[in-house]
Parts: C-alpha cells; structure tokens; sequence
C-alpha cells in the first residue's frame, strides 16, 4: 500500500508512524521547510527554546502523554507561585488568586448560563444536538448581547473564549463555543492549569515531539512540498506540488492520501474529481492566536512575589504566563494576544507590535528591566497554518461541514486536529485523528468500495 | 434559606455529594472558577452578592451562609 501524507504536523506525522509501522509505503510531504506545524519552538536564549504554538496538556491527552513517554521527552510543570497581576481599564491590581477584580456574581451567572450550553452539546455529532440549528446560526457575540447584561460579564467574555479557543466571539457560532468547551473536557477542565490541560509543557518545547516523529520516519518526509493539487482516478491517485523554490512541480503517486492540513488549507487544494463536501467556507475562520515570548536572565517577577500570571481587559497582552524553564535557567513570559485583538496585532509592523508589547508589559511589571529578548510569532500570518489554535467554525459550519469532517473523498482521507471531536483543536485531538485514519487506511477492504462509489457518481 | 441550601449548592457545583455544612469548597476541589458559580447561585436563591473575598475568607456552607445573614439584617 501506497501512501501520502499531505502536512507533516502532529496528526500527518503521527499518521505516517502508523502506516509504516503497519508496512504501508509512505510519503510525507510538508509545505514547509520545516516539520511540526502548529507546533513550532522559538529560542529566546542561547540555551532555551519556548513554544511558539501548541505547549500545554493535562492527564486527560492519554494518546499524547503515551507518545511523550514512547519518544522520552520530559513534562515541565506549569504549577505557579505568587499572586496574580490584573490591569482592568488600565488600572493595574495584584491579588492571590486568579480571579479577576471583576464582579463575582456577574462572572458567576455568565458561567452557570455557559455551563448549561455546554451541557446540552452532544460531543459525538454536535450537529445532531438539541436546538443545533438555532445555535449553529447564533454567533457567540449576539448570544451575549441577548442574555448577558452586566458589563463585567460582556468584558470577561471575550477574554474568556480569546484565551480558550483564541476566538473572537463575532466570528464562531454558539454551537462551535459550546462544542469546543465540551470536546476539550469541560470549561473547568479545560480553563485550569493544575488539573487541566494547561498541567505541563513537553520540556525543551512542544515541536521536540515531532521532530522525534520526523525522525523515525526519516527520508519519507519531503520539506518544501506544497501540495496544489490531488488526482484520482480507479487506479491510483496523483498528488501535484509547486515547490516554493524554482523548479520542476514535482509529483507523488499513491494508492491513498492523507491530508493532515488545517480547513482552510484543505479546501485550498485543487481536487480532481472535486470535493463533494467543502472543508471549509466563507464563514470558517483563522485562529486568532500571536504569542510573544519576552525573555529574561530569571524568572525576576518571582522575587517580588509575583506569579507571571496576568489578565488585561485590554490588548494587546491580554494574558501573560510564565513558561521559564524548570531549571530557572532563563526566564520567559508568554504573552497572549488573541481574538480581535490579535487581528489588530497582526495588522501592525514589526516595531509597532515589538513596541505596544514593550509597552503592555511595562503596565504590568514596573518592576521589571526591559526583556533580553521580544519574539513575535503571529499565527495569523502564516501561509502554511492559517491561523492558531484551530479553524474557528463560524455561524453555519457545523450543519455544512459537521457530518463530512471525516468521511474520504474517493482515495482521500482526512486527518488533523479539526477532524477530531475529542479534544478538537488540541495536540491530542491531532494524534486521536491521525490514529483514526491510519486504523482507516489498514482496514481498507470498506475505504476501497466506499472510494468506488464516489468515483462513480 | 439555609446553610443546608448552600451545602445544596456545593453539591451541584462540585459534582460530589460529599459535602457538609462545614466542608472547605477549595480542599474539595473548587477552583475560583467553581466558587463564582457558588456566589451567583446565592445571588439567585438568596437575594444577597457576596464579594468573592467573602467565599476566600468563609469557604464552607456554614460560613457562607454566616455571611449571608450578616448582610441581610
């Protein structure tokens, strides 16, 4: 058995470790001149590497955990000492716990109302739950200004969805928010560090795990591979690149493909015969993500009793952590710039972005010298992601793209962290799917009279 | 409206019935997260906002509900 593999990110890779472990002939080809995807490191010292994109997991990412220890990469606790620092409308408040010096009751009726949402989302098909409709059509932003009053809530919720699923609430759909919180294990889950999924980081950073994938499958991964377009026919299918450097478009023959690429990136690809189903549509939007990693010789804001930890009502930072490493060799602070304000971030120069985090920053830490080090890495620029954490399903995607996510287009299969109702848009939900459509293609016999029917139509 | 209400309350929020009028919500696994739905619950049921250095300071049912009748003369 032939294959190739369309996008050397955690699911195309761990596909491809799949396969060939099963015999099967593979090719990765990857658009980039790198492996990894979303999952990407950024040195911001000589000796230590932070996450560009995906970094955190929890006890529940068991498919992840399993490849951390299989490859013997180390976990980092994220666990965090010293009061957290809040700049609401500009004023800026330090306290012991991680709530925010907004209204309790208010923030607290905003989560029993997002609760119950989440709850009467149905995780194995979301598109099948009660009301789903009604809630697919819905944005997030007009079901607040339905049923949300107090301006503490209205200011919290954007904050609260940049940093979940790093949306801005304009642009998903309720039923996406609510199907997003559940396949990740919950709003609580999925908000916590210390018993959630923000428990550790892989030591050294996230993209270790893939370049160890890469590594084991070594030749067959091709860099520099952007795919254009695939063909198939009875026999076989043809997958056409234009590779970035001048050169003859290369071609790959298989008897099956994996595309293992964002939505956006799916539907971008020129398929012959065409897409039954779309991948993505006008409405489907980019992860709003751009992560700033300041660098420092220590993890200084621990002497003052601080946590690292910090929300700003307003951006660009609107979130920061501490992810220095455990050896306190180096300290490092990520800041988060997501939802609107991420597009507003990415909109800007790079001395104007460099400058307005300098400056956020200073808000939020007098005390601090300037960093060493000030890495921009904006998600929403990049050609070959299209956006960071995940493809935001805008109002209708559900209904239009739910029930095809994973069904093959003739010799074509899908994976990549959208595809997967567990954990969507999360490294896990990347492995969980290229598990799922390796387990596919080595049970062909059905995938094989399932292509012939499409091919027919 | 009792401490018996509140104890109601805890049990919804934490998903676990063990919890009594004195149990710490915090060393039963509450997170700040949790202890907001607590006070909008109360806020609810009882007609009374507590602050959320209220439920830090009186994190079990008893004492939550000292607060209240504090507040509510």
């Amino acid at each position: 058995m032939r294959v190739v593999v369309v996008g050397a990110g955690l699911a195309g890779l761990t596909a491809a470790v799949g396969l060939v472990a099963a015999g099967a002939e593979v090719t990765v080809l990857e658009a980039r001149d790198r492996v990894g995807g979303r999952m990407h490191g950024i040195p911001v010292s000589t000796s230590v590497v932070a996450d560009g994109g995906a970094a955190y997991l929890g006890v529940r990412h068991t498919e992840l955990l399993a490849q951390v220890q299989e490859y013997g990469l180390g976990l980092a606790s994220t666990a965090m000492a010293g009061d957290s620092t809040f700049l609401v409308s500009d004023r800026r408040r330090t306290t012991a716990s991680r709530m925010p010096p907004l209204d309790a009751v208010a923030l607290g009726d905003l989560f029993d109302r997002l609760e119950d949402i989440v709850a009467s989302v149905r995780p194995d098909a979301p598109w099948q739950s009660p009301e789903a409709e009604r809630l697919d059509r819905l944005s997030a932003a007009r079901w607040l200004a339905d049923e949300v009053e107090h301006p503490d809530a209205r200011t919290f919720f954007p904050l609260f969805l940049g940093e979940m699923m790093a949306a801005d609430p304009a642009a998903i759909s309720v039923l996406h928010m609510a199907f997003y919180l559940r396949s990740g294990g919950g709003i609580r889950y999925l908000n916590a560090f210390e018993g959630g999924a923000q428990q550790w980081r892989i030591d050294g950073g996230a993209h270790l795990l893939c370049l160890a994938l890469a590594d084991r499958l070594g030749e067959r991964v091709r860099l520099r591979q952007p795919v254009s377009a695939i063909d198939q026919d009875d026999d076989e299918v043809v997958v056409r690149c234009v590779p970035d450097v001048v050169g003859a478009r290369s071609e790959y023959r298989a008897d099956w493909v994996v595309v293992a690429v964002p939505p956006l990136l799916a539907q971008q690809i020129e398929f012959r015969p065409a897409l039954r189903a779309p991948r993505a549509t006008a409405a489907t939007g980019r992860g709003c993500a751009v992560k700033v990693h300041l660098g420092y010789p220590a993890p200084m804001w621990r002497e003052s009793g601080l946590s690292g930890w910090s929300v700003s009502t307003n951006g660009p930072l609107l979130s920061t952590v501490d992810d220095s490493p455990p050896d306190e060799s180096a300290g490092v602070l990520t800041g988060f710039v997501t939802g609107a304000a991420a597009s507003a971030f990415s909109a800007l120069s790079t001395t104007e972005q460099r400058d307005a985090a300098l400056a956020h920053t200073r808000q939020l830490f007098p005390l601090l010298p300037p960093p060493t080090q000030c890495r921009v890495t904006d998600w929403l620029a990049e050609k070959y992601s299209r956006g960071c954490y995940a493809a935001l399903f805008g109002p209708g995607d559900w209904l239009r793209l739910g029930p095809t996510l994973t069904e093959p287009h003739g010799r074509v299969h899908w994976a990549g962290t959208e595809t997967s109702l567990e954990f969507f848009g999360l490294m896990e939900g990347a492995i969980r799917s290229g598990r799922r459509v390796a387990t596919e293609l080595i049970n062909g016999a059905e995938s094989a009279a399932a292509s012939r029917k499409v091919l027919s139509r | 409206m009792s401490t018996d209400h509140i104890v109601q309350i805890f049990r919804r929020v934490l998903e676990t019935s063990a919890v009594d009028a004195h149990s710490d919500f915090f060393e039963l696994g509450g997170d700040s997260l949790l202890a907001i739905r607590v006070l909008s619950a109360i806020a609810r049921d009882f007609g009374t906002e507590l602050l959320y250095e209220d439920f830090v300071d009186n994190p079990s049912p008893a004492g939550l509900f000292a607060r209240v009748a504090a507040v509510v003369p």
